[in-house]
């Protein structure tokens, strides 16, 4: 992706967490991860994505 | 003052010596108008304040030869660092290379570009009143009365063609005229400190978020001349201002970063100040006689170092204009084309500079939320890394001028350097003494021709017009016919052989032809340089 759609589609995704506001912001990221892993080509392309956050975060809660 | 003698009317009289205000001076000067600077304080600013002066305001700075003390006193960069904790997450390079006439970006401070501009503006007939303060302002239908008032004596009244408003973020003039800036202002805020210590680090733009030696925050660094580090970090929401910039509690965050990167060398700090990204315009820049530049006109994050530089370019874009209209050789219409350019950049500016903001001081949990993620996974993914990249200033092109002529040949010169675009510099080597092409610029109009021979001797001049062959690679330099010594010129152009560009004062491209028809040429050169100036029969023959 151009650096310049990046950068518009996260400011779009800012902008709509604010707007649903603190509480429903993980919904939203929620929909938006499920929606863009739905448009991927298989699991292989997605669960490093998640293992690779869950280690950056730690896993202890 | 006797009743039959007439109060003296100044051509243009310039409201603040800040550095917008002393370069307009400057650039007046060059252009044959002495103008007259009226500033409150007794001399130039404390602290280092807009340190980052880019490659266009050189190349403006360098129209009054205040580029030469800036580079030769500044420090030059290209390239910068991102660290999210002490990981390198983005190494970002500024377009360079070894052709080019100045550096993307020179760190210096504040108070030498005042001082430079200053002494520019006394070679160009400027007058400066120091500890004067504007207090009063009234239009007349061919001038403006300024009311005045030192610091010591009496208030007096002095009358202008035209004045400007360069008089800053807290403009006296915008106050006295009832205009107001319009826009947002963050509420982040930004401690930023000036501190003396020796470094043998590379000249770099470093920032560092959620640092260890100052858990939560983010900072930024930059190395100024005279030893001199600029210092800038995030304060939290819930710290007050004012206890936050007491050296009791500036000192040990420096002090616990310095030792974090490895600056162990004795320090001493030599001015504190704050800072809140605001993103503001007036609707218009001119008002009447009265046109605003500057912070006075727009405030823009500093994020991106587009403060000091937008101004620079307001009065690059001004100067010309304003001399043209005041030497009567164009009409005032001209300077509603001021106000369209400047404020459409100052719009894109403001663009850039709220997206930079809200990554550099995000103003909401949702910002602050994506950044964090955006920086942590830049550690290993750099797909996301040009989401860190500050955006730093670049010329904004002016593509729906309406100063700008139809661009007919479109389809034959490519899309490099279009009507409305700055000029492209390139290296060039000339009998005039220059080294690059964008010197020619900055006085007059320039015709810019690229072909093998001069044009015949008899086509008409043009008061204001500088007219240059840019011979090929394989050619020797002769007067008005430099040589494209790279071929770089032709390439940046997009230039076939026989093509010409009519590039303004400002070094903005206002028209271009492919193979230029004499009377398509003429009938653009008569719109904008009047009619041409009589050959002496000499010359005609
Ligand atoms: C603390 C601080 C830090 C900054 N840091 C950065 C940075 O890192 N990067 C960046 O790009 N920009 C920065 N800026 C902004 C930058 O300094 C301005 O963009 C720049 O100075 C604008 O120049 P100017 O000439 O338009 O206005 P100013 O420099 O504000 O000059 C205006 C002048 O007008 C004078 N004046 C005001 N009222 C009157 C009156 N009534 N009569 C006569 N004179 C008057 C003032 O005394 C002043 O000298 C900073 C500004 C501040 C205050």
């Amino acid at each position: 992706m151009e650096a310049e759609d990046l950068d518009r589609s996260y400011t779009a995704l800012c902008e709509a967490m604010g707007r649903v506001g603190e509480g429903k912001a993980s919904l939203l990221l929620a929909m938006v991860s499920l929606a863009l892993i739905a448009r991927q080509g298989s699991a292989e392309d997605v669960l490093p994505i998640i293992e690779s956050a869950a280690t950056s975060i730690g896993e202890t809660p | 003052m006797s009743m039959n003698e007439r109060p003296q009317i100044l051509p243009v009289l310039i409201v603040g010596g800040g550095p917008v205000g002393l370069t307009l001076a400057a650039l007046l000067g060059e252009q044959g108008m002495a103008a007259t600077v009226i500033e409150a304080d007794e001399g130039y600013c404390t602290g280092s304040r807009a340190i980052c002066i880019s490659r266009r305001s050189l190349e403006i700075l360098g129209w009054a030869g205040i580029d030469r003390p800036v580079v030769e006193k500044g420090l030059g960069w290209t390239s910068g660092r991102s660290f999210y904790r002490t990981t390198e997450v983005l190494h970002f390079r500024m377009p360079s290379g070894p052709d080019d006439r100045f550096a993307p970006m020179v760190n210096i401070q504040q108070y030498y570009v005042e001082r430079y501009a200053h002494e520019a503006a006394l070679r160009g007939g400027a007058t400066v009143h120091w500890s004067t303060r504007v207090v009063g302002l009234r239009q007349h239908v061919g001038h403006v009365e300024v009311e005045l008032q030192p610091a010591e004596g009496e208030p007096f009244v002095l009358s202008a063609c035209w004045v400007v408003a360069c008089d800053g973020g807290r403009s006296t003039t915008r106050d006295l005229l009832g205009v107001k800036l319009e826009g947002v202002q963050y509420e982040g805020r930004y401690v930023i400190v000036d501190i003396e210590q020796e470094t043998s680090r590379p000249v770099e733009r470093l920032a560092w978020f959620d640092p260890p030696s100052n858990p939560g925050s983010t900072i930024l660094m930059h190395r100024q001349p005279d030893n001199v580090w600029r210092i800038d970090y995030q304060l939290r929401d819930d710290e007050d201002p004012e206890e936050a910039i007491r050296p009791e509690r500036v000192l040990p965050r420096v002090r616990s970063h310095l030792e974090m990167i490895g600056e162990t060398a004795p320090w001493k700090p030599l001015w504190i100040s704050i800072y809140n990204a605001k993103c503001l315009t007036l609707g218009d820049y001119r008002h009447g006689r009265v046109l605003f530049a500057g912070d006075a006109a727009h405030l823009v994050p500093i994020f991106g170092v587009r403060g000091l530089n937008s101004g620079l370019d307001d009065v690059g874009n001004l100067a010309w204009k304003l001399a043209r209209v005041l030497g009567g050789r164009a009409g005032e219409d001209l300077l509603c084309s001021y106000t369209e350019e400047r404020l459409h950049a100052a719009r894109e500016n403001i663009a850039y500079g709220a997206k930079s903001t809200e990554f550099m001081a995000p103003p909401n949990f949702a910002f602050r939320l994506m950044r964090d993620a955006a920086l942590r996974l830049s550690v290993e993914d750099e797909t996301v890394r040009s989401l860190i990249n500050p955006r730093q200033s670049a010329p904004v092109g002016y593509v729906n001028s309406s100063l700008r002529e139809v661009d007919d040949d479109a389809a034959r010169l490519g899309r490099s350097a279009l009507p409305g675009l700055p000029a492209p510099d390139a290296p060039l080597a000339s009998a005039e003494g220059w080294h690059h092409l964008s010197e020619a610029f900055g006085r007059n109009f320039v015709l810019l021709r690229f072909a093998a021979d001069a044009p015949f001797a008899g086509s008409p001049r043009y008061e204001g017009l500088t007219e240059l062959t840019l011979l090929p690679a394989d050619d020797v330099p002769r007067p008005g016919c430099p040589v494209d010594a790279e071929g770089l010129a032709r390439e940046r152009y997009g230039a076939p052989e026989g093509a010409a560009w009519l590039i303004r004062p400002d070094g903005y491209v206002l028209a271009r032809w492919a193979s230029p028809d004499p009377s398509a040429l003429a009938t653009v050169l008569d719109r904008h340089l009047g009619a041409p100036l009589r050959l002496a029969a000499s010359e005609a023959a």
